[in-house]
């Protein structure tokens, strides 16, 4: 028997199932496969946009709140989300705090705001200029752009930049990915060419920005930095993501060590009921169902990007593991003609109470032992935001609390 | 005005008609020029569904177009193999249609000389197994789809070899005439802003729905174009690999075309104001869908990757009856003679008409220029092919090229196998700096994703290869995004919602392309 059941092995369902295993629950994790860290920054974004930029997450956050009533942070509150900041920042090595947003070059250049970034990203911020840099890129990576990147630098943050190209191939192969490169990281051979190249061609007082792959499993950039004898900065770029392989591996073991289980391609297909709780899952594993039961289950299976949620071509829209009420799908426009703009359907997912209880469709609790985490939640637009990760890691975490009996937030009656 | 460049010949519109005019005009030895506002079939024959006719649509209610889909189907496959898929066509009826309708198509099939054969339904089955089972009758075709750009480029590229000059992104603003002879045109470069003036000694509109357009400029003001909207959604996948049609008058919904990777269905025919404005309305979204169900059941769970509107080129003549042009009594096309019905000369107008055609249609309409003009320049089109790897259009025919450089080269799109040198060959040699025009030639970004990830990749190779400032990519980047949006949000649901949202993802959260300028 299971104590709690977590659907979803991404940022949200992995916190919340760490923090109840730790705290001494039996937790069962299910996930049709790998959540999106692999697809993400790696860094845990708590608001970038509101949408002016956000300098201080924790002074923006009571406006944002305010006028969001419906916003997964609503739910949690300030004090939630920086008490998840700090369960996260103790097993994982991040910096950064709600006090102030880090400006970290993406890919192509443009300063983007982010709250707790990986050490392995800090020396890029870009708050208030700062020393120039090499952009070292490889000719066989065809997911990163040195040169792109130091022209964004140099007009968007008003910071010298120019590329470096490293001719070192991963393998032997001209088309490698950041994971294929991350893995010939590790290896010291490979790294020896690449310090020994890029270390000839340094100008004084740069430092030095790598597409976001310095070792995967065994990361290597502080004795890169070592070797160049300069601030060195991962960027994160085309998924696959490194940072966020090693968020999910940092996460996964760590659910291990404290006696919780994972299962990945167990996709679960429905949801059983006795009154108002959820008795069980059903759960298809290859061709076989299962029904697995527990006390709790906290659905993390993330948004639409994820398969958690999904829009049907009779318009009709699904939370696709237990079958829970969607809310905010719109009676006429769905998306605006104009990209850049906002989208009716970008808000759509599952609403919660103040415990994370879902909502059926007349606004009642939908069932009292379920818990609902991370981008299933209805009322973000975190790409947009910037606020992805805070939002997964946050009411993970409260998940986590709730179902401990330690709610990080008053909750509102 | 000063007179910046002379030439025989000035061709306007870059779509299948113009191309084809203009290989037609330049192999007779005029001396060619070639305007389109925009970049080559970026109009009506970049945006339909990319059947090349047996003449089956047309064989019971216009049996002369029927009649010329015949020939010219016959006469492309051996001029433009490369552009050309033989798929062979179905054409199917249900329960519910005309029962006369087959026995009817079978006659004139029989009449016009297209070969058709018909087929048991459980034969019609066995070659197309997602067909709606409930099918009645089915008889055989020789449709078969073909690439309008393709098409379009190679003629095009024909007429350049033979010394026309191809101005893409050069808009006619106005015609000259002199008394009551056209005697040259105004052009703008829609990249620089730049005018000039071109002397010349014809002037051939083959701008299709935008043709009104092009002879208010020469005071013609009684001749309209009545847009008629034609919508088209590509799936992905090849649901069908034969193009499958209703075996029933031509209506909305009732073809599927198998092209590259995907099959596309259409369409609808809407009466619009302006060829630039035809928005597809979610009730049209719909309604193909439903049309899509009744022939391949189980349609609409297949993923829809873009929907397009087309503008075909309807004419209403205020005199109708002054259109010279034998053909006139049939919905086929039509060449506008000006010198007879406005008096003006140096000046035809193609109306109407089809890609398949286009051969026929640049000859008419080329063979009447020469008429006017006294010479004696026979057409050679049917017998001259324009160059081309003369091998047919294979599916598969990519992946065997990619894999010969496997190891060797950087797969840049993975959804349509280009390779970096390639895409670095295209950019160099079209000198363009719109990511656009690079998905138009080499399908860039068409796949299901959309752009999703080689979008990034080409826009950091366009700023190297072509040392565009950071600013100009990130410009070219927007652009792209904005202008894929409005193919895809009408239709987005199921996984392609969900690979729209990774796009997101990496787009807007990731590399923030939202703050790039």
């Amino acid at each position: 028997m299971n104590d709690v059941i977590v659907v979803g092995a991404g940022v949200a369902g992995l916190t919340a199932a760490v923090r109840l295993a730790e705290s001494g629950a039996r937790v069962l994790v299910l996930a049709k496969g790998v959540g999106a860290t692999h697809l993400s920054a790696g860094t845990i974004d708590v608001l970038g946009y509101a949408p002016e930029r956000v300098a201080s997450p924790r002074e923006a956050l009571g406006p944002f709140i305010a006028g969001h009533p419906e916003h997964p942070y609503a739910r949690v509150g300030v004090e939630g989300i920086e008490a998840a900041l700090g369960w996260f920042t103790a097993r994982l090595p991040y910096v950064g705090s709600l006090d102030e947003n880090l400006l970290l070059p993406t890919a192509v250049g443009v300063p983007r705001p982010s709250a707790v970034v990986p050490e392995t990203m800090a020396a890029g911020d870009l708050r208030g200029g700062g020393d120039p840099v090499a952009v070292v890129g490889f000719r066989a990576s065809k997911d990163f752009h040195p040169a792109l990147m130091a022209d964004g630098l140099t007009r968007l943050a008003g910071v010298p930049a120019r590329a470096l190209v490293c001719s070192a191939l991963p393998e032997d192969r001209v088309d490698a990915n950041g994971l294929a490169f991350a893995r010939a990281f590790e290896d010291a051979a490979f790294r020896e060419r690449v310090v020994t190249e890029v270390a000839g061609q340094l100008r004084a007082g740069e430092r030095v920005a790598f597409p976001a792959v310095l070792g995967v499993t065994r990361p290597v950039w502080a004795e890169v930095a070592e070797r160049l004898g300069r601030p060195v900065f991962e960027v994160p770029t085309l998924p696959p993501s490194v940072p966020g392989m090693r968020v999910f591996g940092a996460l996964r073991d760590a659910l291990r060590r404290a006696g919780g289980r994972l299962r990945l391609n167990n996709v679960v297909v429905g949801a059983e009921r006795s009154g108002a709780r959820v008795s069980a899952l059903r759960v298809r594993v290859g061709l076989r169902e299962e029904t697995l039961r527990a006390d709790w289950f906290v659905l993390a299976s993330g948004g639409v990007a994820s398969g958690g949620i999904a829009l049907d071509s009779r318009w009709r829209v699904h939370e696709t593991a237990l079958g829970v009420p969607v809310h905010g799908a719109p009676d006429g426009e769905r998306f605006s003609p104009d990209y850049f703009a906002s989208h009716p359907m970008s808000t759509v997912g599952v609403a919660v109470d103040g415990e994370l209880r879902p909502l059926g469709d007349g606004g009642e609790r939908w069932a009292d032992n379920v818990l609902v985490a991370g981008a299933t939640l209805a009322g973000a637009v975190p790409w947009k935001e910037k606020s992805g990760d805070g939002i997964s890691l946050a009411t993970g975490f409260a998940a986590a609390g709730l179902v401990l009996g330690k709610p990080t937030k008053e909750v509102v009656a | 005005m000063a007179i910046s460049d002379r030439a025989d010949v000035l061709v306007i519109g870059g779509g299948a008609t113009g191309a084809g005019v203009a290989w037609d005009a330049a192999l007779r030895g005029y001396d060619v020029v070639l305007a389109d506002r925009a970049d080559l079939a970026e109009g009506t024959s970049g945006r339909f569904h990319g059947l090349l006719h047996s003449g089956g649509r047309y064989l019971v209610k216009d049996r002369l177009a029927a009649e010329e889909c015949v020939l010219e189907n016959a006469l492309l496959r051996n001029l433009i193999p490369h552009c050309i898929e033989d798929t062979g066509g179905l054409f199917f009826s249900l329960p519910d249609d005309d029962p006369a309708y087959p026995d009817a198509f079978l006659e004139a099939a029989r009449e016009v000389g297209m070969p058709a054969e018909e087929i048991s339904p459980a034969e019609a089955l066995r070659r197309e197994p997602r067909l709606n089972p409930a099918v009645v009758r089915a008889i055989a075709v020789q449709d078969a789809s073909i690439d309008a750009w393709q098409t379009v480029w190679t003629f095009a590229g024909g007429a350049r070899e033979h010394g026309a000059r191809i101005r893409t992104y050069h808009r006619v603003t106005d015609l000259h005439r002199d008394g009551d002879a056209i005697t040259g045109a105004r052009l703008r470069n829609e990249l620089t802003g730049e005018e000039s003036d071109i002397e010349v000694g014809f002037v051939l509109n083959a701008s299709g729905p935008w043709a009104a357009q092009i002879l208010h400029m020469a005071g013609i003001e009684d001749v309209g174009v009545v847009p008629g909207k034609g919508i088209m959604i590509a799936m992905n996948h090849r649901l069908v690999q034969t193009v499958v049609n209703r075996l029933a008058m031509p209506g909305d919904g009732d073809i599927i075309v198998p092209i590259q990777t995907v099959s596309v269905i259409g369409t609808t025919d809407i009466h619009a104001t302006d060829p630039d404005e035809i928005p597809v309305t979610q009730a049209e979204v719909d309604q193909m869908l439903d049309d899509g169900e009744r022939l391949v059941p189980g349609f609409r769970d297949a993923r829809a990757l873009r929907v397009w509107a087309g503008a075909r080129p309807l004419f209403q003549d205020a005199r109708a009856g002054e259109v010279t042009d034998t053909r006139d009594v049939s919905r086929t096309h039509a060449v506008v003679d000006h010198q007879a019905r406005d008096g003006v000369s140096g000046l035809l107008t193609m109306s109407g008409g089809k890609l398949t055609t286009l051969r026929m249609m640049a000859q008419d309409l080329v063979d009447a220029m020469v008429a006017q003009l006294g010479h004696d320049r026979p057409c050679r089109t049917h017998e001259v092919a324009p160059p081309g790897p003369g091998e047919p259009l294979r599916l598969g025919g990519r992946l065997v090229k990619r894999e010969e450089t496997l190891l060797d080269e950087q797969l840049i799109c993975e959804c349509e196998l280009i390779g970096r040198g390639r895409l670095e060959t295209e950019m160099r040699e079209r000198g363009t700096t719109n990511l656009d025009d690079i998905r138009r030639t080499l399908r860039l970004g068409m796949g299901p994703c959309q752009g999703g990830f080689c979008m990034y990749r080409a826009t950091g190779i366009l700023h190297e290869v072509e040392q565009l400032d950071g600013e100009q990519a990130a410009a070219s980047l927007r652009d792209f995004l904005e202008e894929r949006w409005k193919g895809v949000w009408p239709i987005l649901y199921g996984d392609q919602l969900r690979q729209a949202r990774l796009d997101d993802w990496i787009f807007q959260g990731l590399l923030d392309v939202e703050h790039l300028t």
